[in-house]
């Protein structure tokens, strides 16, 4: 087989691809849209700042304080139904470490505020200074 | 030390690169949207042939498209199309495992069939369609259905080649990132592809 007849034959094959292509019908066109644009979105979205993004994870990360308090009150309450030795509250500082790190939200919450005190210090020092000259 | 109009300008001296400046943003994602309109046509049509189902077909692009924006966006664009479609020759082959596993589970229902050469039947596959598989307007006539079904009789990796390489215009090296192997191995199924496709096609054509 030479390679003239080769290249006729990509030519000719990728003309066809090309063809099919154009054909398509409009519902489908409609949908590739919808779904770059779904991306697109997805692509501006991952790409905010944190403050930006805070309603994704404030949700979760408030039901993992509520349970959190929660736990401390039932624990720490002198009316709760068992008396709390001091092995007892031990082992229910771990229990409480374990409920605290099962929501990957509440780690990250609790990394984010570490960031913002100092975030917040730098930027009030940054805002206090006197700008160059 | 500086001082900023506002705290979003403060963020990115302090944070660094996580937080594209909004400009940069909407000029990679206005990009993203340039690439993916560009390519989002063929590469449905590519999923197509290879999956024969316009809603799978759909999905792995969909999906491509997703992981593409949201791991890869803020990667140079030159290197974006061959990422795209290595994230969807992925796709293709994680639903053909997939509806192989499924088929292979059919044959334990009541009612599968067997095929004479021994083949699991899903009986699924003996349902009426609503509308046939691939609509008409696809087809650009005999000739692309005949392709359409050599493609498809094809070896996985020879028929990715092919596709990457003759109805993408990828080079090799792309080609190479694409399908994540060497180069050599491009040339070998892309060569070895256009040789049964000749073989198969040349009577007919």
């Amino acid at each position: 087989m030479n390679e003239r007849s080769d290249d006729s034959f990509e030519a000719r094959t990728k003309a066809l691809f090309h063809d099919s292509v154009d054909g398509l019908d409009y519902a489908l066109r409609s949908r590739l849209t919808q779904a770059r644009n779904a991306a697109i979105e997805a692509a501006a979205s991952s790409r905010r700042p944190w403050f930006a993004r805070i309603g994704v994870w404030s949700p979760a990360a408030g039901v993992t304080a509520a349970a959190v308090l929660g736990a401390f009150l039932w624990l720490g309450s002198p009316l709760g139904q068992h008396a709390v030795t001091l092995a007892d509250g031990q082992s229910n500082l771990e229990d409480l470490e374990i409920v605290a790190s099962s929501d990957e939200g509440s780690g990250d919450a609790m990394d984010m505020l570490q960031d913002d005190i100092e975030f917040y210090d730098w930027a009030e020092k940054a805002a206090n200074s006197e700008p160059a000259a | 030390m500086p001082r900023f109009a506002t705290l979003n300008q403060a963020w990115m001296v302090w944070d660094g690169p996580a937080p594209a400046p909004e400009g940069a943003v909407l000029e990679y994602t206005r990009e993203l949207e340039k690439f993916l309109a560009e390519i989002e046509r063929r590469a449905f049509r590519m999923a197509q042939i290879a999956l024969r189902d316009p809603d799978d077909a759909m999905d792995v692009v969909q999906d491509a498209m997703l992981k593409l924006a949201r791991s890869y966006a803020s990667r140079p664009s030159a290197e974006w199309r061959p990422l795209f479609y290595r994230i969807m020759e992925n796709g293709i082959r994680d639903l053909q495992r997939r509806r192989s596993v499924r088929k292979r589970f059919m044959t334990w229902l009541p009612g599968a069939k067997q095929d004479p050469d021994g083949e699991a039947q899903d009986p699924l596959d003996n349902v009426a369609d609503a509308a046939p598989a691939i609509p008409d307007a696809l087809m650009q006539g005999q000739a692309m259905e005949q392709l359409e079904v050599s493609l498809r009789a094809l070896p996985a990796r020879q028929r990715e080649a092919f596709m990457l390489r003759n109805f993408e215009g990828l080079d090799v090296a792309e080609t190479a990132t694409a399908m994540g192997c060497s180069e050599g191995s491009v040339k070998t199924h892309y060569s070895r592809a256009v040789h049964s496709l000749r073989e198969q096609l040349g009577e007919v054509w």
